[in-house]
């Protein structure tokens, strides 16, 4: 059984007048034991709305449409916000967020910042076990541990930090983990440490499965086993690593790779902006393929015939004319 | 300009704007109004009625037109405060917080000074010290001398923070001298923040002079909404429950300054998109 | 050496500017009044030397002249010019000899309650004054910041509902208030008495029938400067509250699922120190505020003290007044700029890692 199932996940936002905006449309994948899902797409493609979903944060004005989430087999949906609080969060679904050296509370030491979390989702752990477990989990990362849980972030460097919330997000051993951008502000020397961190982890069966967002390609093969692409609230191709990088079939991956994989190997990547055009209102009724306005090799039909999934070359597109 | 256009579709501006014009034409077309008169017309502190809508003071005179000419005045005295301070303060704040340096250095530690040490003494050394030639005009400058340093600290965060961004720096390699820059690039990103500045130090110089007023040390030369207050009180209205004799004012000081509150929170909810919600 | 003690560091900093501050402001004060073309002396020679001889009034003049500084002395007798007049200290020496006589506790006659000294009206008005404003600015600040951290976490019709009465509350002055509070109950229902700190018949002891009295007579007088100073807080601290909900921080707490109190927690201890910045930066208008709510109700505290000052243009007095309001705004100010250097780790690394981090 896989460890986390999506199926058919659809979310929309209810704006104050009423108005639905479909965030989120017909999102479904699996993922076993070991794998890293990588998702890419450009900023609004909805990836935010699509990871407070997969965590079970359905907190208004974001509600589900249809579809399911399952953690070993137990759905997200449905559930009292507390329950999603005090059970999942941390503990079957963890978060690692963008930016996240500045995650951390500025006037708190980090192992009071971990023991809360810890607090929150344990019964009645003593303080001694608790610093025990933090230092024996932190001496994983390869950091001065007593310094950096005795530490306020401010006295941290970036690297620090970002292991720490790592540290953090992981320490109820989650099986799933999401990382939205976790390298993109360090220097490359840093961002290889954390890689390799993540690995390792990954090794050692400190969490199961892993969602990797990131706007760099180059990262994205290193780092993924499979590949999401996202635009406009659907995955519009879904597969391997291999076949999404270097034989992409939707229009929009096939112009994303092209404009990503200009660039020299090693230098960062720039964001996927350079094709023309931009990402549909989704506040608005969509009447076929919404990548049709920007899309290369468009025809009449596109916008006319909802787009399904197909299966095409071994993977999943949303393009009745790809190939 | 288009963003102070978009001010009129909050409710809360709309409230307080006009609240703030209804008393402002108050002040200005009041006496084309109303019979205004610093005769004395009536009996000592006669209460309310048909002929004298709020009564008369302990001299006799009708409180309606000494209250439109208090309005008169204690707005006067806020708009100049207010100009006096806002210009000093986004000035020095500017230049302070753009320049950096020592000469930020030098003008921080200024600002600071006169931060600490309290306006009110400071005007009440100096009102004191007039025993005689207290016009309204002395008054709001000196107000606005001592108020200008809260604009000053607020305006050199925002001016600081401006610097680094791109198009600034690209004007500065394009050789633009500082004064250029500041006009051309940074007052425009400002005018925003120096808008809502601007009208809370109105309110404040309406404030500190009703204030300054009540304890006796305001114009000599004329009436404003605090000499009215100091009027009642030396003259024991409070305790004898002469009502109309501070009431009317404390009310009108009341809503000008409750309405120049509302432009500036919603002009800081539509400005700074972060508070709405 | 000093680096070992960055908090030790942080506060000889600060108190080293504060000191600056203080010379400062004693300058100011020493200077302001002397702005208008006031001579005191001749102030007072007009209260006192009706039906006096020629002769008595030049001996009464320059005694005062003297007393008041404004003269050169040497050893204690007046230094003349060659027609007998004495000579004008400048105003460097007049500045010296007050500071001299500062420093010696004399902080002046007072005109009106002459030959009363300054320092003993002082003494006598202070404990009001204090035991008035600590209270209501204390608790003001506190329950404020609570109320304004509930607003922002919970909105809705809590926040509905009190962000506009705090919003009116915050817009009136203290005194106006007061002046509203003493109207409506001391005048109209009565309960509470409009004046003074104790009933007119007793006299400050130890004794109960006192302390009750003035309890009774604390009421109204709190109420005008706790309620405002609560609803001032209160909106400041929802705006703090409202842009820290938005930050990275708090975003990552509620991802990792953490109790609500706990981020409550989290928020309050955040959004309260740019507070307590403000409320340094505020004490000085706020206790200048609460003086003036002295003023309406009568209350024997300093406030009362330096307003029959002007109203009888006793400088000694004014001076006196303004120096130690001067005196205490830098002492609160120096406590709570102290208090953030304890409180926010920010603060202690800067000094730590050099400027600009």
């Amino acid at each position: 059984m896989a460890i986390f199932e999506v199926d058919n996940l659809s979310l929309h936002y209810l704006t104050r007048f009423g108005k639905k905006i479909h965030a989120v449309t017909g999102v479904t994948f699996n993922m076993e034991k070991g794998e890293i899902l990588g998702i890419a797409g450009e900023s609004g493609c909805g990836k935010s709305t699509l990871v407070n979903g997969l965590m079970g944060l359905f907190i208004p004005p974001l509600y589900p449409t249809s579809g399911d989430v399952r953690v070993n087999g137990e759905s997200l949906m449905n559930r009292t916000p507390n329950d999603i609080r005090q059970n999942v969060l941390s503990r079957k679904v963890s978060m690692i967020p963008q930016g996240a050296f500045n995650a951390l509370n500025p006037t708190r030491k980090v192992k009071d910042i971990a023991a809360d979390v810890m607090a929150a989702h344990l019964k009645n752990v003593d303080k001694k076990e608790i610093y025990d477990r933090l230092v024996e989990r932190f001496d994983l990362f390869g950091m001065d541990t007593k310094k950096v849980l005795n530490s306020f972030p401010i006295q941290l460097t970036a690297g620090e930090r970002q292991r720490s919330v790592i540290g953090i997000s992981t320490l109820l051993n989650p099986q799933m983990v999401i990382a939205d951008e976790p390298t993109s502000a360090l220097d490359v020397t840093t961002q290889k440490v954390v890689i390799r961190l993540i690995f390792d982890l990954l090794e050692k069966g400190i969490f199961s499965t892993m969602i990797f967002i990131t706007h760099e390609l180059p990262l994205l093969r290193h780092v993924a086993d499979n590949i999401g692409i996202m635009y406009a609230g659907e995955f519009v191709e879904y597969g391997t690593t291999d076949q999404i990088v270097f034989d992409p079939r939707h229009p929009y991956t096939k112009a994303l790779m092209g404009a990503m994989l200009s660039a020299e190997p090693g230098q960062k990547q720039k964001k996927p902006t350079a094709i023309e055009g931009a990402p549909p209102n989704l506040a608005n009724p969509i009447f076929g393929c919404r990548f049709a306005d920007r899309c290369p090799v468009a025809k009449e039909d596109c916008k006319k015939s909802e787009q399904e999934i197909r299966m095409v070359a071994g993977r999943q597109v949303r393009c009745q004319y790809a190939e | 300009m288009k963003q102070f256009l978009t001010l009129f579709k909050s409710p809360m501006f709309v409230i307080g704007f006009s609240l703030f014009v209804g008393t402002l034409l108050l002040a200005l077309l009041g006496p084309l109004v109303f019979n205004i008169t610093t005769e004395r017309v009536g009996v000592q502190y006669a209460p309310p009625s048909g002929k004298y809508w709020f009564g008369c003071d302990d001299l006799g005179r009708d409180y309606v037109s000494l209250l439109i000419k208090g309005l008169q005045a204690s707005l006067y005295v806020g708009f100049l405060a207010g100009i006096i301070a806002t210009t000093l303060g986004t000035l020095l704040g500017i230049y302070g917080g753009f320049k950096g340096g020592l000469v930020d250095d030098i003008i921080n530690m200024v600002t600071n000074l006169f931060i600490v040490i309290p306006s009110i003494v400071i005007i009440i050394l100096i009102s004191a010290s007039f025993s005689e030639g207290r016009s309204l005009t002395l008054i709001a400058v000196i107000i606005g001398m001592t108020a200008w340093t809260w604009s000053a600290r607020a305006v050199r965060a925002q001016s600081s923070a401006l610097k680094s961004k791109d198009h600034i720096s690209l004007a500065k390699m394009n050789g633009a001298n500082t004064f250029a820059v500041i006009t051309l690039h940074i007052l425009p990103y400002l005018a925003s923040y120096v808008f809502m500045v601007f009208i809370l130090q109105v309110a404040t110089g309406i404030l500190t002079e009703a204030a300054i007023s009540m304890i006796g040390l305001g114009p000599l030369d004329t009436v404003s909404l605090g000499t009215i207050l100091n009027q009642a009180k030396n003259n024991g209205a409070l305790s004898d429950g002469i009502w109309w004799a501070f009431l009317p004012a404390t009310v009108i000081i009341t809503m000008v300054v409750f309405a120049l509150y509302l432009i500036n929170t919603s002009a800081e909810g539509v400005f700074n998109p972060r508070l709405r919600k | 050496m000093l680096k070992q003690y960055p908090t030790l560091r942080y506060i000889l900093q600060r108190g080293g500017w504060y000191f600056i501050t203080f010379v400062v402001a004693v300058a100011i004060n020493f200077y302001l009044p002397r702005l208008g073309s006031n001579n005191p002396v001749k102030i007072i020679m007009g209260n006192t030397s009706q039906g006096l001889s020629s002769e008595a009034v030049k001996e009464k003049e320059e005694k005062y002249l003297k007393e008041f500084g404004l003269v050169k002395v040497k050893n204690g007798n007046i230094v003349r010019n060659e027609d007998g007049s004495p000579v004008k200290a400048s105003i460097l020496e007049q500045f010296i000899s007050y500071v001299g006589m500062c420093f010696k506790g004399d902080l002046g006659t007072s005109f009106q309650k002459y030959p009363k000294k300054v320092l003993d009206v002082i003494k006598e008005a202070v404990p009001w004054t204090i035991a008035l404003q600590l209270p209501t600015i204390l608790f003001g600040w506190i329950v404020g910041n609570v109320l304004g951290a509930l607003a922002a976490y919970k909105r809705g019709i809590f926040d509905k509902v009190f962000f506009p009465i705090s919003l009116l509350l915050s817009s009136l002055p203290f005194f106006v208030f007061g002046m509203l509070l003493v109207y409506q109950f001391a005048v109209v229902w009565d309960c509470f008495p409009a004046m003074g700190g104790y009933a007119g018949d007793l006299i400050p002891t130890f004794s109960w029938a006192f302390f009750s009295s003035a309890a009774y007579h604390y009421v109204l007088p709190f109420f005008s400067i706790f309620l405002i100073a609560a609803g001032g807080q209160a909106i400041g601290m929802r705006s703090m509250g409202i842009y820290e909900l938005g930050t990275d921080y708090i975003k990552y707490a509620k991802w990792l699922g953490l109790k609500e109190t706990r981020i409550i927690a989290y928020l309050f201890r955040n959004a309260m120190l740019p507070q307590l910045t403000g409320l340094a930066l505020s004490l000085g208008t706020m206790i200048g505020g609460a003086l003036i709510t002295e003023m309406i109700f009568s209350y024997p505290g300093l406030g009362m003290a330096m307003l029959t000052a002007i109203q009888n243009n006793d400088y000694p007095m004014i001076q006196g007044c303004t120096l130690l309001i001067t005196v205490c705004v830098l002492i609160a100010n120096f406590t709570v700029d102290i208090l953030i250097g304890f409180l926010d780790p920010r603060v202690k690394a800067g000094l730590q890692i050099g400027k600009g981090k």
